[in-house]
């Protein structure tokens, strides 16, 4: 190749630069810094203060919010994501099929997915209300038992839950992708094997998108984590603690109401407890797929 | 669960490879069929009797909302609510706001990974795996990190309160997905049209501005449409960043209009019927451009698919 190599890399660099400022300012800066302050007490106003493992220490024996932020978080992530890839996949499969007002059926699934969160999430909350809402509307004029739904601490992380499935097109839509990638010469060689239904799903669908499964497994677990939109808006937190996930915490501590004091440093250990989960997951993940994702050498 | 049967079937009838197996499974693809449709219209019912319940609690007076048993359609239909609604929350200055703040956050988030996909994907420079790779990994992390750092930073600054914490990070190659994106589509162009440009004596910025970003139409509209959407949509990001009522997008006015603030009930018909109104934008564009959707999803579903 005969190119001029000189012109070539100064103009890579002026093309890359904004890129590669972001990624310093947005991703190398927090990084540091917010590992920093996790060990330190700061209010945002005075100098930070160094207090070692203090912030973590109190959290983990003395704040009592703390643990049930953990386990909201746990249970909206247990809740939401086999739901989510359940419902994403079978959704998916119906919308793959070829029947007239497929399309229909796939833009409708999906449209949820691109109204703002806001929008959506504030209909929902009224939908859900005890008393005027339509969904025990619905209930009571079908005979079938109402619920409090995001006012009983029973049922508002399961409400939340049901809001945040709506807009399970979103894994619909990624899933239908990977379903038309599947050779349909494999389905044709298992019909005229006479193979059932159950089989070809568990033998030929499921093996062959398996990498799109873990990557929608990581991707929606993380995402998951970090839920705040639904939880903010539907409840913020309640009712008690209920819903109070760890994004929540991290913002209540970090940008308080009502001129209480922000405790930044406090927060970002939070949020350091956040990301080593999701690190977690993501790892664990990832070692473990090599036991149920597809590959050549596998039967 | 019969679906894979179906499929099989399906795709063989409109093959139509065995003519000679069609007359069999006829009687039972009827009962199938429809059930089919049971199963679809409920789908379709879940996803839109929200929204046409929405649009009907805009109709409504705002006592008839809290009438018990709530009635499904409004007796007296309230159509004030369009003007009032919106008129409650400053709606034209918050729309403004929103249009403003997307607009220059898809013109940045475009453009800056336009040009760093270019240069991954067509550039020789050392460095150039590295800078793909951390751009990829990047992806990983999660957003919450950069949370309270960013907002130190740009209160240090004196950005707090303004718009640029919402709008310069776009500018600064914004969304890693864009740049492997962008890459993805810049490696799927000859490089015979960019050596062709050259002994025209093209330097690189006419090649990428009158070579590139034509070819490349439907990268940038796919990622325009996202970036719309994220910013028209963000709800957190002006939350924090933003005190003053006036300067808010549309995402924190309508949040704070059903906060039950200081006791006080929400109207909701006057909020359903500008809940409609904030939804339009995003709701013109997807149907206008459904197959970008798809399209621009589809791609991201097949090059992860290695």
């Amino acid at each position: 190749m005969s190119r001029n190599a000189g012109s070539d890399v100064k103009a890579a660099y002026l093309f890359i630069a904004p890129a590669m400022l972001g990624f310093f300012v947005f991703v190398g800066y927090p990084l540091v810094r917010s590992f920093y302050l996790a060990l330190t007490k700061y209010n945002g106003l005075t100098d930070p203060v160094f207090v070692g493992l203090g912030n973590f220490r109190r959290l983990f024996t003395t704040d009592p919010a703390f643990w049930p932020a953990l386990r909201a978080t746990g249970y909206l992530v247990v809740l939401y994501v086999p739901l989510s890839l359940i419902l994403g996949l079978a959704l998916a499969m119906f919308c793959n099929q070829r029947f007239a007002g497929v399309r229909v059926v796939r833009t409708l699934a999906y449209l949820p997915v691109v109204l703002p969160a806001v929008a959506t999430i504030t209909l929902w909350k009224f939908m859900l209300d005890p008393q005027v809402g339509l969904l025990n509307t619905i209930l009571d004029r079908l005979g079938l038992p109402t619920s409090l739904w995001l006012q009983g601490s029973g049922t508002s992380m399961p409400s939340v839950v049901l809001v945040m499935l709506w807009g399970v097109g979103g894994t619909m839509i990624i899933f239908l992708a990977a379903l038309q990638s599947v050779p349909t010469e494999l389905y044709e060689a298992a019909r005229v094997d006479g193979a059932s239904p159950w089989s070809v799903f568990f033998r030929i669908t499921l093996p062959m998108i398996s990498p799109i499964v873990l990557l929608q497994v990581i991707l929606q677990t993380t995402a998951a984590l970090q839920t705040f939109n639904q939880p903010k808006i539907l409840t913020n937190g309640g009712p008690g603690f209920s819903t109070n996930v760890l994004m929540l915490s991290i913002y209540n501590n970090g940008f308080p109401t009502l001129g209480r004091i922000p405790q930044l440093g406090y927060a970002s250990a939070q949020v350091w407890v956040l990301f080593v989960i999701i690190i977690a997951v993501i790892a664990l993940t990832a070692k473990f797929s090599s036991l149920w994702t597809y590959s050549d050498t596998s039967d | 669960m019969t679906l894979p049967t179906d499929a099989a079937e399906a795709t063989a009838l409109t093959a139509g490879t065995e003519p000679v197996t069609r007359p069999a499974p006829k009687k039972p693809r009827l009962i199938g069929t429809t059930s089919w449709y049971v199963v679809a219209i409920f789908i379709c019912a879940v996803m839109i009797v929200p929204l046409l319940w929405m649009i009907t609690i805009g109709l409504k007076s705002r006592t008839a909302v809290f009438d018990i048993p709530p009635k499904l359609l409004p007796h007296e239909w309230t159509w004030s609510n369009f003007v009032n609604g919106p008129k409650a929350i400053r709606f034209p200055r918050l729309f403004l706001n929103s249009m403003i703040i997307t607009a220059l956050s898809v013109l940045g988030g475009v453009l800056t990974a336009m040009m760093a996909g270019y240069a991954l994907a067509r550039l020789r420079f050392p460095g150039r795996k590295v800078w793909f790779y951390l751009f990829v990994g990047s992806m990983l992390l999660p957003g919450v990190v950069g949370l309270i750092p960013l907002f130190q930073l740009y209160k240090s600054i004196g950005w707090y309160d303004t718009w640029l914490p919402l709008i310069v990070p776009a500018f600064l190659g914004g969304n890693p997905l864009f740049i492997f994106l962008a890459r993805q589509y810049f490696l799927a162009i000859p490089y015979s049209i960019d050596e062709a440009a050259k002994i025209d004596g093209a330097g690189h910025l006419r090649i990428f501005v009158s070579v590139m970003l034509p070819l490349t139409r439907p990268a940038w509209l796919t990622m325009a449409i996202l970036a719309f959407q994220a910013s028209w949509n963000d709800y957190l990001n002006p939350l924090v960043y933003l005190y003053s009522s006036g300067k808010w997008p549309l995402s924190v006015g309508m949040a704070s209009f059903v906060s039950p603030f200081a006791g006080k009930t929400p109207d909701w018909s006057y909020y359903m019927a500008t809940n409609l109104l904030y939804m339009l934008p995003p709701l013109i564009i997807f149907f206008a451009a459904q197959r970008y959707f798809i399209q621009g999803l589809g791609a991201l579903g097949s090059t992860n698919q290695k």
